[in-house]
Parts: C-alpha cells; sequence; structure tokens
C-alpha cells in the first residue's frame, strides 16, 4: 500500500478545471434527448429486423444507437463520452416505461417540479413515434390476453397496494468493471465467439452469445468515435496545452474499451464508455460502478510507481468522471415522480469495506473519492462507505467529520452484517465480501449479481385497512382483498392479526403473478446482452441476465411503511384489548369517517409508537417485517432467485400515503407513511440513540435487500470535535448491534429557520448546551435565532 | 434548603425534572444526563430555572394552549386561571400535575418527578451501549447533592452496573452528607462562580464560604475535579476575580478550569413556571469576554479551557 501525506487528504480544494467543468454541467438546464428513442424506432420499424432474435434485435439496435447518436467533447474534459445530444440530460425508453412518460410530454419543459428542457421538433418528433409502440411497450406485452393485460395496465397507473418497477425495465446492477478494464471487450468478444461455436446453431444460446459479440464490437467502436473525434479537434486547437490534452484523450480512446486498460486514465475512461452504453441499453437506473477503489486501486499504484500520475492528477481525473456521472438525469412524468423521487439515477460509488480475505481494504483511492465527492457536493454520483470492526481510524474520522460538516454522503453500510445476510442468501463469502450498493441502498455482489433490487414496492399498511374491513377498503362495496371477518367477530388480538396476514399473503400472491409475467416479458422482448457481458456467469450459462444466466439472482421487494403498520397494530393491542378504551367495531368507525372525534384521534396519536425504545411498540414493526419476509421467502423467481425483502421507500411512501384511509395510530386519510425504516413523522421523542435502539430491535438479516435508515441531527449538536466524536459513537454502536445502513442528515440551517417558523414539522429537536435541558421549540424566537446563527457556522 | 422537606415521608425517591439522553457536553463521551430538581443557590444567570425549586410544579406553553379548560375542572386547588396568555396560578399550585393528565394540547407540563432509584437505573441503562469512548451518566441540576440520601441508593447501582459517573455541582452542599458519596463518582465539575463573598451573595444568594470549604475537602480526597467557571460579562470576568479564582485554583495544586460562555437560554422556560429572575446586566459580547477571561487566566499561569 502506498503512503499518503495529511496535504493530500486535506487538499479539498479543486482546481480551475474541475471548478469550471463543475459549473458548466450544474448551469445546464436538463434537457430531453430524442436520439435513443427515435433511432431505436427507426430500427424496430424494419419488419425484417422485428422478426430477428429477440437479443440480436437489443444489440443491434443499441449498435445503431452508439454508431449514430451524436458525440461532443467539451472544453476541459479529460474524461469524455456523453450520455446524450445535451450536456445535462436523459433518454426516452419507448419499449420500457417511455411510453407512459410522455403523458408529460407537452408540460416537461413547463412543468414545476423538475422541468425538462425539449424543443417544438423534439416533442412532434416522438408524439409521431407513440402509435408505433402502443402495443408493443413492455407494460403492454406483460400480458398476452387482452382482459388481464388491462387489469395489470389499470392497476399499475394507480397502484394502491403495490407497484411493479420491473415492467420498466430492471438495470439495477453492478456491473464486472473489473474485467472490462483488465480484459477489454476484444477478449470478451473472442469468448463469446469460442462459446458460440460449441452452442447448437439458432438456438437461444448461440443468439445470445452472438449478441454478445455484436455488442463487445460496438463499444470498442463507440470509444473509437471520441478517439477520431480528439483527433479532429486536435488538429484544429489552437491552444498547445489543450492539443497535448486531446490527443491523449484520442490515444486513450483509441485503446478503450477494446484494449486493457494501460493506465489509471484508460481505466476510468473505460468505465464510463461502458456506463453509457449501459445506461442506453436497459433502463437508466442503478447502473452502478460500484468498488471504484477496489479495482482502479492497481491502475493508481502503477501509475504513480512509474511516475506517469500524481496524487493530484488522479483526484482531478477522478472529478472529471464523478462531474460526468452527473450529466444523466432520467425522464420521468410528475405521476412517476411521486413515487421514484426526483433527478435520481442512483449510480453508487462505493468505498471502504474489506476484500475477499476479510482485511481492511481501505486504500488512498478510498480517501481521495472521499475528498471528491466532498468536494464536489453534487447530485451523482451516490457515495457509499462501507465500515467494519477494523475499518481504519483515519478513515472513519473522514467520514465522521465529512458528515458533521453538513454534507448527507457518504450513506454508510455496516460488513459485518450484510455480508452474514448475504451468505444466508447463498452468497459465497468472498463473493458477500465485495459487495456494493445500488440504487439506492441494495447490496449486491459486484459483477455478479443479476439482483433486480427495486423489483416492486408494497403498500403494508393499506393491507390493515382491509383487514378491518372484509377485504375491502373503508368506504367502497367491492372487495380487493381476500375475505376476512369483520370486526364484530375478532375477539382478540390474535383475530386481527390472523386477518392481516390473510391480507398480506394475498396480495403478495398477487404480486408474484404479476411478477412473473413481468420477468418473462422482460426476457421475451427485452433481453439485456450488454449487462449480461458484464455479469459473472451469463457467458459461462450461454443465458441472458434476464434468463437467469448471471451467478446470483434475486428481486427486491420493498416493505413500505413498516413503521406505521406496526404503530397501527400496536394501538389496537393497547386501546382495544389491553387497556378497552374503545371497541373494534367503534374504531372501525372513527378509522372509516377518518377520525370525527378528535379527542379520540388525539389519545391514539398519544400512545407509544416505534422509534421511542419500547420494546412492546417496536416489537410491531419487528413482526411486520418479520410476516413480510416469511411469506416471500416462499416464492421464487423465473429466473431461479429468491424475493428479498428490503426496507427503503424512496418517495412511494408518500405515495402510498395518499391512497391509504385513516389508520389506528391516529394517523388520518392520505397523510404520508414513514420513510423507509423511520418512525412515524414526528414520532421519535427521545432523541438519536432511543430511535438507534428502536431500531437495533429488528433483525436485518431478514432484509437482503437493504434497509435505508436516515437519522436527522442538527449541525449545532454535531458542532465541533466533541459532536463528531457523539456522531461516531451512534454509528458504531448502532453497527456493532447489527445495524445494516445509515445515511445521517444533518438538516442545513434553512431546516433550523423552518423549525423555528413551523415549530409543528420539527417537534423533537435538540439542543445540547453543556448542563443544559431543552427542546429547540422551548426557546425564544431570539435564541432560537442564536442557534441558527451558529449552525450557519458549523454547517460550513 | 432543608432537604427533609422536598422528600416525601414514604421511601426515598429523587426529584428530577429531565433525563436528556445523548448528552455530548456534560463529560466525555455520550452521556445521559440527570437533571436533579432543587437548588440552593438563586444564580441570576441561570439556564435552567425549572430546577430550583424542590418540588413538582406545572409549565405553561401558552402556544399550544387551546383555551378549552378542562384544567380548571380538574385542579383540587383552583389555580388555574383564565387571564389571556396566563393560566396556571403558581403560588396556588403544588403541581400534582392532574391538569397535566387531562389537557388533549400539551398546553401543559409536568416539570419534576418523583424516581425510585431502581427506575431511574433502569433509565440510564437503556442507553449504556452508547457509552463507549468514556461516556456513562452525568448528575446535573439543580444541585444533584441536596439530594444526597437519594443518591445513597442511586450511586451505588451506577457503580455496580460499571458507568463511569459526573457529577455538575455548584459546591453548595453539606459535606457530611456528601462525604460517603465521593468515591462513587469518576468525576466532579465543580462549580467557582465568583471569589468574593459579597460578590458571590449579590450573583447567587449565598455566600461563597461553604462552597471554598467542600472545594477544598474535595480536593484534599483525591478526587477527579474540573473548576468550571460561567463567564457572565459585567458580573464575575473582572481581572481581580480572575486573579482570585486563578490563585484560589493554584493554591490547590489546579492547573486548568472550564470558563462556560454565557447565554440566556433559560429565559423563556423560567416564565412558564412563573420564575422572574433578578435582571442581569451583560457588559460585554460573550465571544469577547471568553477571549479576555481566557488570556487573563494564562497571565496567571492557568489554562482557560472553553467550553463550546
Amino acid at each position: 500500500m502506498l503512503s499518503s501525506t495529511t496535504e493530500d487528504r486535506n487538499e479539498t480544494r479543486m482546481t480551475d478545471r474541475v471548478t469550471r467543468l463543475k459549473a458548466a454541467v450544474q448551469e445546464s438546464a436538463p434537457g430531453i434527448c430524442t436520439e435513443r428513442a427515435l433511432i431505436w424506432t427507426r430500427y424496430h420499424r424494419h419488419p425484417a429486423n422485428r422478426r430477428k432474435p429477440a437479443a440480436i434485435q437489443m444489440a443491434e439496435a443499441l449498435q445503431r444507437v452508439l454508431t449514430q447518436k451524436s458525440i461532443a467533447i467539451y472544453p476541459d474534459e479529460l474524461i469524455v463520452g456523453n450520455f446524450t445530444a445535451k450536456r445535462v440530460g436523459g433518454s426516452l425508453y419507448p419499449e420500457l416505461h417511455g411510453l407512459p412518460m410522455l403523458e408529460d410530454l407537452f408540460k416537461f419543459p413547463t412543468r414545476k417540479t423538475n422541468p425538462l428542457q425539449i424543443t417544438r421538433r423534439e416533442q412532434w418528433d416522438l408524439l409521431k413515434i407513440i402509435p408505433f409502440w402502443s402495443r408493443r411497450w413492455l407494460g403492454y406485452r406483460t400480458y398476452p390476453t387482452l382482459g388481464r393485460r388491462l387489469r395489470f395496465i389499470l392497476h399499475q397507473l394507480r397502484g394502491e397496494y403495490y407497484l411493479i418497477n420491473e415492467s420498466g425495465g430492471i438495470a439495477h446492477l453492478a456491473p464486472d468493471y473489473a474485467r472490462l478494464i483488465n480484459d477489454g471487450t476484444d477478449v470478451i468478444a473472442a469468448e463469446a465467439r469460442r462459446r458460440q461455436a460449441e452452442a447448437e446453431p439458432g438456438s437461444e444460446r448461440a443468439h445470445f452469445y452472438a449478441a454478445v459479440r455484436i455488442i463487445a464490437e460496438s463499444l470498442a467502436r463507440f470509444g473509437e468515435r471520441y478517439a477520431r473525434r480528439a483527433e479532429t479537434m486536435a488538429a484544429r486547437e489552437s491552444d498547445s496545452v489543450r492539443r497535448a490534452e486531446l490527443k491523449a484523450i484520442a490515444a486513450v480512446c483509441r485503446r478503450v474499451p477494446r484494449q486493457p486498460a494501460a493506465s489509471f486514465h484508460e481505466a476510468l475512461q473505460a468505465v464510463f464508455l461502458a456506463q453509457i452504453a449501459l445506461n442506453l441499453e436497459s433502463l437508466d437506473n442503478a447502473i452502478c460502478p460500484g468498488r471504484m477503489d477496489q479495482y482502479l486501486f492497481p491502475f493508481y499504484a502503477r501509475d504513480l510507481e512509474a511516475g506517469i500520475l500524481t496524487p493530484a492528477r488522479a483526484r482531478e481525473l477522478v472529478a472529471a468522471f464523478c462531474i460526468k456521472m452527473a450529466e444523466i438525469v432520467p425522464v420521468f412524468s410528475e405521476r412517476l415522480t411521486r413515487i421514484h423521487g426526483g433527478m435520481f439515477n442512483g449510480q453508487v460509488v462505493t468505498v471502504g469495506g474489506v476484500d475477499a480475505d476479510g482485511r481492511d481494504a481501505v486504500n488512498d483511492l478510498s480517501h481521495l473519492f472521499l475528498d471528491v465527492m466532498d468536494a464536489l457536493r453534487m447530485r451523482q454520483p451516490n457515495f457509499h462507505a462501507r465500515l467494519h470492526d477494523g475499518s481504519p481510524k483515519t478513515y472513519r474520522d473522514r467520514i465522521n467529520a465529512i458528515l458533521a460538516a453538513g454534507s448527507n454522503s457518504p450513506a454508510l453500510y455496516n460488513d459485518e452484517i450484510i455480508v452474514e445476510t448475504m451468505c444466508r442468501q447463498g452468497y459465497r463469502l468472498e463473493d458477500a465480501r465485495d459487495y456494493t450498493g445500488v440504487g439506492c441502498v441494495e447490496p449486491v455482489s459486484q459483477g455478479r449479481s443479476f439482483a433486480s433490487t427495486d423489483a416492486a414496492l408494497v403498500n403494508v399498511p393499506i393491507l390493515l385497512e382491509l383487514a378491518l374491513n372484509e377485504g375491502r377498503r373503508f368506504g367502497t362495496r367491492c372487495r380487493t382483498g381476500v375475505p376476512t371477518p369483520p370486526v364484530s367477530a375478532m375477539r382478540a388480538m390474535a383475530d386481527v392479526r390472523r386477518a392481516f396476514e390473510a391480507q398480506l399473503e394475498f396480495q403478495l400472491t398477487r404480486l408474484v403473478d404479476d411478477l412473473h409475467a413481468v420477468e418473462r416479458a422482460n426476457r421475451l422482448y427485452h433481453p439485456t446482452p450488454l449487462t449480461s457481458m458484464l455479469l459473472d456467469g451469463c457467458l459461462e450459462n450461454g443465458a441472458c441476465s434476464t434468463a437467469g444466466g448471471a451467478r446470483y439472482n434475486f428481486s427486491g421487494i420493498q416493505c413500505v411503511g413498516p413503521a406505521d403498520a406496526g404503530d397501527a397494530l400496536f394501538a389496537i393491542e393497547q386501546a382495544v384489548f389491553r387497556d378497552r378504551k374503545i371497541s373494534l367495531t367503534a374504531l372501525f368507525g372513527q378509522l372509516r369517517d377518518d377520525w370525527p372525534d378528535p379527542e379520540m384521534r388525539s389519545y391514539f396519536l398519544r400512545l407509544p409508537k416505534f422509534g421511542n425504545d419500547d420494546p412492546a411498540v417496536d416489537g410491531w414493526t419487528r413482526y411486520v417485517v418479520e410476516r413480510f419476509n416469511h411469506i416471500l421467502a416462499r416464492f421464487r423467481n423465473t429466473r431461479g432467485g429468491a424475493y428479498t425483502t428490503g426496507l427503503y421507500s424512496v418517495t412511494a411512501h408518500q405515495y402510498f400515503g395518499e391512497l391509504t384511509g385513516a389508520l389506528p395510530h391516529g394517523r388520518q386519510q392520505g397523510q404520508a407513511f414513514a420513510s423507509g425504516i423511520a418512525p412515524v413523522n414526528g414520532m421519535d421523542r427521545q432523541g438519536p440513540t432511543a430511535l438507534i435502539n428502536s431500531v437495533n430491535r429488528l433483525d436485518f438479516t431478514q432484509t437482503a435487500n437493504g434497509i435505508n435508515f436516515n437519522i436527522k441531527l442538527d449541525p449545532f449538536t454535531l458542532r465541533g470535535k466533541t459532536g463528531r466524536a457523539g456522531l461516531n459513537g451512534l454509528v458504531q454502536t448502532y453497527f456493532r448491534r447489527g445495524g445494516m445502513q445509515m445515511q445521517v442528515n444533518v438538516l442545513d440551517p434553512e431546516m433550523l429557520i423552518e423549525a423555528r417558523d413551523h415549530p409543528e414539522r420539527h417537534p423533537h429537536l435538540l439542543v445540547r448546551v453543556s448542563g443544559y435541558s431543552a427542546y429547540f421549540n422551548d426557546l425564544t424566537p431570539a435564541m432560537q435565532e442564536e442557534i441558527i446563527q451558529r449552525s450557519c457556522l458549523a454547517h460550513g | 434548603m432543608q432537604l427533609d422537606d422536598t422528600h416525601p415521608p414514604t421511601s426515598v425517591k429523587g426529584l428530577v425534572f429531565d433525563v436528556q439522553r445523548f448528552s455530548l457536553h456534560d463529560g466525555p463521551g455520550i452521556r445521559t444526563t440527570v437533571f436533579f430538581k432543587g437548588c440552593p443557590l438563586r444564580c441570576r444567570w441561570c439556564q435552567n430555572p425549572e430546577s430550583l425549586r424542590s418540588r413538582p410544579e406545572v409549565a405553561f406553553y401558552g402556544e399550544n394552549c387551546q383555551a378549552c379548560f378542562r384544567c380548571e375542572a380538574e385542579c383540587p386547588h383552583g389555580a388555574i386561571r383564565r387571564t389571556p396568555g396566563r393560566r396556571v396560578d403558581f403560588d396556588g399550585c403544588d403541581g400534582c400535575g392532574r391538569c397535566v393528565r387531562v389537557c388533549p394540547h400539551e398546553g401543559l407540563r409536568q416539570v419534576g418527578a418523583w424516581w425510585s432509584a431502581e427506575a431511574l437505573v433502569a433509565e440510564v441503562l437503556k442507553d449504556r451501549d452508547f457509552f463507549v469512548d468514556g461516556g456513562g451518566v452525568t448528575l446535573s441540576g439543580g444541585e444533584p447533592f441536596a439530594q444526597s440520601p437519594f443518591l445513597e441508593k442511586f450511586l451505588p447501582s451506577l457503580k455496580a452496573a460499571g458507568l463511569h459517573v459526573t457529577v455538575q455541582t455548584c459546591g453548595h452542599f453539606s459535606w457530611n452528607h456528601v462525604a460517603p458519596l465521593v468515591p462513587l463518582v469518576d468525576l466532579i465539575y465543580f462549580d467557582l462562580k465568583h471569589m468574593d463573598p459579597d460578590a458571590h451573595a449579590c450573583c447567587t444568594g449565598a455566600h461563597n464560604r461553604r462552597i471554598l470549604e467542600n472545594f477544598t475537602r474535595l480536593v484534599a480526597t483525591g478526587a477527579r475535579i474540573e473548576p468550571r467557571m460561567p463567564v457572565i460579562p459585567g458580573s464575575n470576568d473582572d481581572r481581580a476575580n480572575i486573579r482570585a479564582t486563578a490563585r484560589w485554583l493554584a493554591q490547590n495544586d489546579i492547573e486548568t478550569i472550564r470558563c462556560l460562555p454565557y447565554h440566556n437560554l433559560g429565559e423563556a422556560k423560567g416564565r412558564r413556571i412563573g420564575i422572574k429572575l433578578e435582571p442581569l446586566t451583560v457588559t460585554d459580547a460573550v465571544e469577547t469576554a471568553m477571549a479576555r477571561v481566557q488570556a487573563a487566566f494564562a497571565h496567571e499561569g492557568i489554562h482557560a479551557v472553553i467550553d463550546d
């Protein structure tokens, strides 16, 4: 391992070039690029093309995109490549989820949330392709018969019980970039050729290998397009320094991704070109470079040794790479934004953790990536930091300092529990140790898993509504759940539980039926040869990742609203069956009519809630997660993998909340659920240690698809060395006791201002001064002002 | 301060007004701070005015009150008023808390509850997993040593559980009661507010003779003591007092003092329970005063640490 000086680590200042690159990207209004949609359509309009095997169609269509899409090398760039024709933009995938997105076609540029630029001409071009795709997009093709097809589409448009994301493509993987940079596409294509020769001609297997060969060659040529462009530009460039840079870029792109990377620069460039192509192949969501500090380190070390790279230059290249990663945005309609949040592509870069032998793997590049992340603080990529018992103190200290200063990244991951959980799911130990998060929080083995981690989201609290109303929504006659006994017949808590579990089982069974259909549709109509080429197992097995070719296969199903469901069940147990405050029938009336009696609601609101270190109520949230996982574990997906439970919700907790009626924990109809594994909003009143004690009561070996535990702290509490040490104590204790993931959200001063102006939104904000006892809300406005001022200083 | 008056006759319990978890500034590491209610001093700058009286009280949160007057019907002492902006007649209230239990809007809150030693130990043990890096329990207040009969039960249980114990004291306590407790405490934060007896009496309502005697006695036991000084610009930050404090420390072979910056965060809380402290004139910006005091201590050979 190389030594690194402290000056190196503290150098977070960026070069002028990086500052200019960042400004250029941040100042570009995001737009919609029509190129992929139009080229894809042109290819598929030919009936002869449509008769080819699906894998070949995919490879050839993507080949056309990589050959025909416009390319540009912008001023100051060192890492080149374009996701779209616009500096910052997103593509449409008309064969996947692109068609439903076009409901916003004419309001994209003017809508309030995440406006996307698009010209009249481009709108017209997209309008013209709708008829072609209207009966060819994946959602439509999920079911062969019209009736089931309509039911599926209508159900998904509303999505009150569950939402299936896989019908818009799968993605969500960490490709085997180590192989790409160590072997190059020619070696991969040669392997495909060799294996194709052994396959039976005309078989799905043979077509798959043929498709891989096409796409491997296309990727190499995509690099060569940039080499030619850089040479042309160099010839015309008057500035000698830039001319040399362009020539260097040309030399790099001549070699990669076709050849094995010969330098750190080449390795980064190869990864970025593949990153573009993968995003264009399938859904542009959660294509994750993953453990870059690990697979790039040999290149970094070699170049440093050879004297052709300095840490400063490496930092500049990494910054240039990260800025390029922020040039992509998803094209979502407002409807979809309500479920999936804003401009989020979920491209994860992971640092730290252990190596295949379980030894600490933090190296100089881990620190370098953290430095770049802290200096840039851009929307993408998402940074994750792995921690384990033996993580070095310098590494922990650096992360704590970054977080306490108000950066919400990196998210923290606990190696011990994640590796154990993955092994229980059938991962080999060394493969589990090589995990990275993808998308939001989902652990997969780098280059080996096709884990469809965002397959579907399930609205769990709504099932309690069905359980209390014989399988119907409040106020409806139509039964959408399974029949369960009326509340008048429920004599004990066990009856409520049985009804809830019946509804849960019914919906999960329906979900899995639908998922099987969607999985088949993906395999039949949207195979992904490029993705498969970069996943271990697919070439060997001669099967696409959509057909179960990858070494590890899973589908991640999100349990949304566990704390709401848990608190609601506890409230019934406490108020109805223990305290006899109200009969279940009367409570049912309150819920059906959305709490006509405010005092009754106030009583229910004041019952104990998850997140306050109360084992009795926390046990119910644990129960919900365990039942969910227990039922889910009975099913297998069509790729031969298990369905795993995830506890994160992006923004679906708001969406599902809006659709759900009143619930017994005092929640009114339409109120948002708690996010991820967080307590119900504003209900954690005992501070962060009590909250962590509650969260630690869950068994995270049951949530193999990852969890999102967001802890909010204010910068005033985290001020100074004392604050950083306190943060470290929280994280260490949480992880030592089996915590899985944690994201530290340091409230920015604006949020403190919001707390001052709207105390009800942040009722339990802490104030920590020696020997002093108070909550933020207890202070006078002038004192709140002082805390806000001091937070602004601490926020830096 | 008569200890006997504050204790219910049946069993020895502690009167506590807050148990604050995740305290970072009350001793090393992550701590749970137990705030004891009742204090022999009446410092004008008191930051926890709700700690002063040694009986339970009711605080009024006017911003939450919906004027439903359920409290009025419930109060056995007729201590609820209908005056706008005021609800509790603090003189008539005995802090029984019946009004708090019927208030649906959190407009009234109980300040101070009697805790058994067992319940309080169980409460602080909830966070014992977080007491890494030297963390533990801090007894603050009010004046924790004013409840020494309770501490005789409470402290041995904390030690039995292996917890690090810090006590924040104003020093005004009966030595005979406290001496047996000293070996059960790992760290004592001892406030030195003013060295001049008259000035001390003027600012805090009590002379400092007893406090200084206790300080010397504590030092003699070999206990770990960290003196602290709340720096109140215009009250105790003058050169003469700094010099006198420094000499006192030197006499006791102590080289460091923690200086706490003045803040007026207690004001709002006082109003809620009807306590109005003598007005305080703050003559100088806090930062300026802190820098000056630190320099003055340095001049006297004492290292002054400024707490944040």
